[in-house]
């Protein structure tokens, strides 16, 4: 204990350093965990978290009997996320692959260039975008297709709608971090490969995605972490929060902000809210732990 | 990634591999996904430039019957708004970058010392954060009924200010890519822990930060739920906040046909309308694009070095 207490004055320099995010990520990351305790309490406003009477599980027990409302925006949290992941994953090391297997590298990379672009563009002003593309009066799609689709107003587009969305949003910035670990192969074991006579279609599935495994590992360790979070922006302004869509498009973290904007239902939000935070925090360690298991190299702790 | 710019031979694939009819059609695809991507772009440009009837009647496009700069100029009618969201914007964005990467590099500096027994505390502190959080609902109540920052700009700030990925991804960088031996040999010249930090270590730090505060800075720009959540003034809208105002004026008057004449003669120029909705996204996601393509180096090299984690 002693010689800890020299060791850390000894090095009161990097205490002092390492102070300023610590008390930013206390005041904003860890006193907001103390307020999940709402899950247990009557909130009331006025009386403040730890003023409010608590009120055991009676929070949770809304959430149970209001069947459709939980169940609608669990199943849908979880079937984006699964359908992003996956289908996000795979287009990631395509593109990745196809970038890289392309020659004609000062051409691929003013492609890499505009594929990056979307990433960098709020949903706020997606939205707007996407709006000229499906409007029903306006809208690209309809005017030359010579249809009258309501989008708007018809849940079971948005489900196709949302994946092409993200994937345009996210694809081409996401393939970036696979194309670095492809850029680090080692030329030698192509030509070796080459050598021996394995095609290029040999070459990828035997060197290429074999190296491309670790980090898509880490990166679908990464996200489980947040399976009942979601992308906040793109179902809430893309879908311009159109009730008659909640069918398909309300996920937990959709609905948490619709409930603090109508400052209402507090006590069923912060049961949901809790059950999302201990979810995320069960699948971390969950997938944590198989990592471990499988390869040690790329577990995160 | 590294090669040298403005050389015609990068044109030609390299000598050692011909290039077959397989390129050609891997080129295609390619080319095909490109323009997924930049096509809707280009119609925010293409769309801020159209005239408003074209729009109205036949709906947008991207050969507009008729071009037209009074969706550019209609925006200025949002003058003086525009121009504070702007500065609110932009001030959000410097000042949240900046502090970021110096409390950021500073803790990761901090607990990538070898012999401070405290850096195993403090490495897990940050990585709990990752694991578990109180999500956005007690982080409301908090923030406005604890801390009383409702309209704050601070809320603008420190919520994007730390993040656990990226003070991993500076961690790393110091780890792998700055010898110790060069802060062991300023520390034998005299130089105190401070100095050795400031001279030494930050600027070396430099690819590293160059994409780290570029990926923030983006995060800063394209914020618009804390906004949204917590900013009341005027004064105090960022830009993407004023985006969403426009759209719920749009989406009031389409709901309420029966908006008296008046009123809306009184709304006048606010009307928002198509080209100059437009003309205003275009405004809004215009500096980034400009700005993106000079840092795009630092942030494939950064997340190249800097990797997942450690």
């Amino acid at each position: 204990m002693k010689s800890f207490l020299e060791n850390t004055w000894k090095h009161r320099a990097h205490v002092i350093m390492a102070l300023p995010a610590f008390l930013i990520l206390f005041f904003i990351m860890y006193v907001p965990m103390a307020g999940l305790v709402m899950a247990f309490k009557n909130f009331d406003f006025s009386k403040g978290i730890w003023g409010s009477p608590w009120c055991g599980f009676n929070n949770f027990k809304f959430l149970l009997a209001s069947k459709n409302t939980f169940f609608t925006m669990t199943r849908n949290t979880l079937l984006y996320y699964l359908l992003f992941t996956a289908l996000g994953t795979f287009l990631n090391v395509v593109l990745a692959i196809a970038i890289d297997q392309f020659l004609f590298k000062r051409l691929a990379k003013t492609m890499q260039t505009i594929m990056i672009i979307p990433v960098f563009i709020s949903y706020a002003a997606v939205q707007f975008i996407v709006y000229a593309f499906i409007s029903t009066d306006t809208g690209i799609i309809n005017n030359t297709m010579g249809a009258n689709i309501r989008f708007y107003s018809t849940a079971s587009w948005w489900p196709l709608i949302l994946t092409i969305v993200k994937m345009w949003k996210d694809v081409g910035y996401g393939s970036v971090l696979y194309m670095s670990v492809l850029a680090g192969i080692d030329t030698e074991l192509y030509e070796a490969a080459q050598i021996d006579g394995a095609n290029k279609w040999k070459q990828i599935i035997h060197i290429t995605i074999p190296a491309l495994i670790p980090m898509i590992t880490v990166m679908l360790l990464l996200s489980v972490g947040n399976v009942m979070r979601s992308d906040t922006g793109l179902f809430y302004q893309v879908t311009r929060n159109s009730g008659t869509l909640y069918s398909t498009t309300q996920v937990i973290d959709s609905y948490v902000l619709n409930a603090i904007f109508k400052n209402s239902n507090f006590g069923f939000t912060s049961a949901t809210s809790f059950f999302q935070s201990i979810v995320g925090l069960l699948m971390m360690l969950f997938a944590n732990g198989v990592v471990r298991k499988v390869s040690p190299d790329d577990a995160l702790f | 990634m590294s090669k040298r710019k403005g050389n015609a031979a990068d044109l030609a694939p390299s000598k050692k591999e011909k290039k077959g009819i397989g390129q050609y059609i891997l080129g295609f695809f390619l080319f095909l996904y490109t323009l997924f991507c930049g096509l809707p772009i280009l119609l925010v440009f293409i769309a801020a430039f159209s005239d408003e009837k074209a729009i109205t009647q036949n709906g947008f496009s991207f050969f507009p019957e008729k071009w037209s700069l009074a969706g550019i100029n209609s925006v200025l009618r949002y003058g003086s708004q525009l121009l504070t969201s702007y500065g609110v914007t932009i001030f959000v964005t410097v000042f949240g970058t900046f502090l970021g990467l110096l409390v950021m590099s500073m803790f990761a500096y901090s607990i990538s010392r070898k012999d401070f027994r405290l850096s195993k505390f403090l490495s897990i502190y940050l990585l709990i954060p990752m694991l578990f959080n109180g999500g956005q609902l007690s982080g409301y109540v908090i923030f406005t009924s604890y801390y009383h920052l409702k309209d704050s700009l601070w809320l603008l700030i420190l919520p994007l200010c730390v993040t656990t990925m990226n003070v991993i991804i500076l961690r790393t960088y110091i780890a792998n890519s700055i010898p110790n031996e060069l802060m062991e040999a300023a520390k034998i010249d005299g130089a105190g822990e401070y100095r050795t930090f400031f001279q030494i270590t930050l600027p070396l730090l430099k690819p590293s930060l160059a994409a780290v505060g570029f990926m923030m800075a983006t995060a800063y720009w394209n914020d618009w739920q804390n906004a949204l959540l917590y900013i009341t003034t005027d004064r105090k809208k960022p830009l993407q906040l004023l985006l969403i105002n426009i759209q719920k004026s749009i989406e009031f008057l389409l709901n309420n046909a029966n908006v008296p004449a008046s009123a809306r003669a009184a709304m006048g120029g606010n009307i928002p309308q198509y080209s100059s909705t437009m003309a205003t996204v275009l405004i809004v996601i215009g500096p980034i694009m400009i700005v993106y393509p000079f840092f795009q180096k630092y942030f494939v090299k950064g997340l190249t070095v800097g990797s997942v984690k450690g």
